[in-house]
């Protein structure tokens, strides 16, 4: 019988880059330098170079004063200036370009009136708006361009040069790549200073690229390696005995790795609509429990799972989160003892990791036949469970098996401030909505309902994600990283309601709404389209005295919880 | 982070402490031949204001004045002490005189109601969490009309599919009723599944006079029966969690308003016994 349902398999360019991109275009890139020294035979005729180019990069025009990045973004694209400039700003102690210019929320906390008259003031309107405020938004912050093209920029760019100290980036420059391929956040901010056509290659694209052609990887990797591998290593404690000299060199033979899928989020929400989270095969192996370890791996961004051979499957452990180390203790044990210590848990990577390899023989040069004397193991014994970098080295032991898998599976791991609640002790009074609401302007910004695990419910809240997949791709950068806090926090003003983070978020905790004037009446655009907004929770970063919603649990049902502080996590769940 | 049992001796000794000091305090004034109850009666008002402050707290969340479950523990011990106060202010004896009687059952009755509402605090939520799945206590009218509609659609699949109207006159019969209303509420509340208990043995009994066919629908309807039971489970106690406060507060503020009387008529016949 012939089926007729079948489908064609979908292929990687089916969506391209920019549809606007032309053949002509095209050949226009490859003939500047250094495209035009990209050899097309390098390129397998599945991915040629010319497709690369076509299908993952789109040219782009800035005017003067165009914000290209933020220092903070999240973004999966790095740049090349075709023609003309951009200016890069440099951190100058207490002159950095303030929030506000750049499209994002002042992160100020409310006065004492602000807070009290919030009892008469909050408005009776659900999703109220002050059309004044977008208004003055529109005088005083320059934006042009509509949806995803929609672009900030810099109205006076003479004294923004005068007052802050950039640098200038001339036609022929990469900028942007290690935030991409890093899955890190934009180190700084960029700006066009004259009329400038830009390159934006996706991180696909630009990594096919580097594949390909030994020049770009190597421009690539001594970037990584001057700018971002000898800070990593700088800052880590373990190499702080080093000098200069020594710093240099182990910075040379340290290896850059990731694994696992960049659009994780997309991956996840098919893998909820499966109902089949819990496939370990979907996540790619690290490292093999009971293998020799070679090396030893720092989580530089992302998120991974431990864990050990139980019967025919494998049970979850704990997880490792950036700045936690794996394989070192195995290593230490080897080191002092007579025999080999093999890998005590399996490694895989959670969503999209990347991590600091650093060999054997480049340890023992440079730590163990140092300092080794000075390092604690982890582990007392061979084959017992834990692992360096969570404090309290006991704390996964004490969270049970099946709650940790849980919250992996769940990719609830992500959250810095998760939130849970103790479903046996919440009395369902709502008294956390209410008081979310009482510091929204009579609007919630979350849902008391959420996967539960036995007794513990993460209900559906913003749980300000270690990789904050919300962030990426914001045309404006309305949803940023508080600097001070480090929550996620949306400026409505310069949000354009694209829906590009609530369709990104894979816990679907933000929600786009319609705005209202004082008297419930939509407010509509130039088109009489309803104006949406993305709304979240925003951990009252704006009040006195932290989350709104934990305070007002009678209860201590409810909590905000860092995921990376497991000591804490397995003290609130045995209290 | 504390364990919630070291909170619960730490906070049962000060009031232990509390109330040693105030049998100290009474009997020394007592041997010097003092009236207590002034005193008494001001601390019992005192504190009575402070456990009034709590619902304030609660409404006033914007405000950075320390943790709602701090307040709640001040709340649950300071009230535990206020009952002693008063038993020392009354003298260990039951109040007499209609003001009196009516201000003292006032003060039973907030106590009572605070127990019942702390004991329903602490055992219903871990009731709530092991039967169904959490449900938010707005959404149980809909989630009930959608099970009530999903049955009757049962029937109608049954009565076409078999030309037997024996499930559609047993739904009219025994089921209609019970998938309309909310029932059994504060059996609910005392844990009985008899009510359940009862209409699955009729469902069974009935399934004895049922074809293959029918007997499959009948199956699905009880999942749904039981579902919808499940629904007035939760319904009955977070009802009761949440409305045991429109007992409480406004005794509370019943109890104030005759403590203001009584304060006044106190000083207005306490002659020379100051």
């Amino acid at each position: 019988m012939e089926i007729n349902s079948a489908l064609e398999k979908p292929d990687r360019w089916d969506v391209p880059f920019s549809k606007e991109m032309t053949d002509m275009e095209v050949e226009l890139v490859l003939s500047v330098p250094p495209f035009n020294q990209l050899k097309p035979r390098n390129y397998s005729s599945a991915i040629p170079l010319h497709g690369i180019i076509k299908n993952d990069t789109r040219i782009i025009q800035c005017q003067e004063g165009d914000i290209i990045v933020r220092e903070g973004d999240w973004g999966n694209t790095a740049y090349f200036v075709l023609d003309g400039s951009v200016r890069v700003e440099i951190e100058k102690v207490g002159f950095k370009l303030p929030a506000e210019l750049l499209g994002r929320r002042e992160t100020k906390k409310k006065s004492f009136w602000e807070v009290v008259s919030q009892w008469w003031r909050n408005h009776e309107e659900t999703e109220y708006r002050d059309q004044a405020a977008y208004r003055a938004r529109n005088s005083q912050l320059g934006m042009r361009g509509s949806g995803q093209e929609t672009r900030i920029y810099l109205q006076d760019v003479p004294a923004t040069l005068n007052q802050y100290k950039t640098v200038r980036l001339e036609s022929g420059t990469f900028f942007g790549e290690l935030a991409a391929l890093g899955r890190i956040p934009r180190a700084a901010t960029v700006f066009a200073d004259s009329p400038t056509e830009l390159l934006e290659i996706r991180w696909q694209g630009l990594r096919d690229l580097m594949r390909k052609d030994d020049s770009l990887q190597k421009h690539i990797d001594r970037l990584f390696r001057e700018r971002a591998l000898a800070a990593f290593l700088h800052n880590n404690a373990i190499f702080q005995h080093l000098d200069d000299q020594e710093m240099e060199e182990l910075v040379q033979l340290a290896q850059f790795e990731t694994f696992g899928k960049y659009d994780w989020a997309g991956s996840f929400k098919s893998l909820v609509t499966k109902g089949n989270t819990s496939d370990l095969t979907s996540e790619p192996l690290i490292a093999q429990e009971e293998e020799y370890p070679n090396g030893v791996y720092f989580m530089r961004s992302g998120l991974a799972r431990l864990s050990q051979r139980h019967y025919n499957g494998h049970r979850t452990v704990g997880y490792l989160t950036p700045g936690q180390v794996y394989g070192l203790d195995e290593i230490l044990q080897s080191w002092r003892g007579t025999s080999q210590v093999p890998l005590q848990m399996s490694l895989r990577a959670i969503g999209y990791v990347c991590m600091v390899f650093i060999p054997t023989p480049v340890l023992e040069r440079f730590l163990l036949a140092k300092v080794h004397g000075q390092l604690p193991i982890a582990t007392a014994q061979p084959g017992q469970v834990s692992y360096r970098g969570i404090s309290g080295k006991d704390a996964g032991k004490r969270i049970q098996t099946d709650f940790l898998e849980f919250l992996v599976e769940k990719r609830f791991v992500n959250g810095t401030a998760t939130m849970m609640i103790d479903m046996d002790r919440c009395t369902r009074c709502d008294d956390c909505v209410r008081a979310c609401a009482s510091t929204h302007d009579n609007n919630p910004r979350f849902l008391r309902q959420g996967p539960t695990h036995d007794d513990v419910m993460v209900a559906n809240a913003c749980m300000h994600c270690e990789d904050p997949v919300c962030m990426i791709e914001c045309p404006t950068g309305a949803i940023h990283r508080n600097p001070v806090t480090g929550s996620v926090v949306i400026n409505d003003l310069t949000c354009i309601g694209c829906r590009t983070c609530s369709n990104n978020c894979p816990f679907d905790a933000i929600r786009m709404t319609t705005v209202r004037d004082e008297h419930g009446q939509l407010l509509r655009d130039m088109l009489n389209q309803p104006i949406e907004k993305a709304t979240k929770c925003d951990l009252c970063v704006d009040q006195w005295g932290g989350p709104a919603c934990q305070r007002a649990c009678p209860h201590d049902a409810l909590v905000r919880i860092d995921m990376r502080d497991l000591v804490s996590l397995a003290n609130w769940h045995n209290r | 982070m504390r364990s919630l049992s070291t909170r619960r001796t730490r906070s049962l000794l000060i009031v232990f402490v509390l109330s040693g000091l105030l049998v100290l305090a009474d009997l020394l004034s007592r041997s010097s031949l003092h009236f207590t109850e002034l005193a008494s009666g001001w601390l019992l008002l005192a504190l009575c204001l402070l456990l009034t402050l709590f619902n304030l707290r609660k409404k006033l969340a914007f405000l950075p004045l320390g943790s709602a479950a701090l307040w709640l523990q001040i709340h649950i011990y300071a009230g535990l002490f206020t009952v002693v106060v008063f038993l020392f202010h009354i003298g260990w004896r039951i109040p007499n005189g209609v003001f009196e009687g009516i201000l003292g059952f006032l003060f039973v009755g907030v106590s009572a109601s605070g127990v019942m509402g702390l004991f329903m605090s602490r055992t219903f939520s871990h009731r709530l969490t092991l039967r169904g799945e959490p449900v938010l206590y707005e959404t149980i009218p809909v989630r009930q009309k959608l099970i009530q509609e999903e049955v009757e659609k049962l029937v109608l699949n049954c009565l076409a599919e078999t030309s037997s109207t024996a499930i559609p006159e047993f739904y009219a019969r025994k089921l209609k009723g019970f998938l309309e209303t909310r029932r059994n509420l504060w059996l609910h509340l005392v844990q009985s599944t008899r009510p359940i208990h009862a209409l699955k043995l009729e469902i069974r009994a009935q399934t004895r006079y049922l074809n293959e066919a029918e007997r499959e629908y009948m199956r699905k309807i009880a999942e749904r029966v039981q579902l919808k039971d499940t629904l007035d489970y939760q319904f009955a106690l977070q009802s009761a969690l949440k409305y045991w406060l429109f007992v409480h507060i406004p005794l509370t503020y019943a109890l104030l308003t005759f403590a203001a009387v009584h304060v006044v008529l106190v000083y207005a016949f306490l002659g020379g016994m100051r």
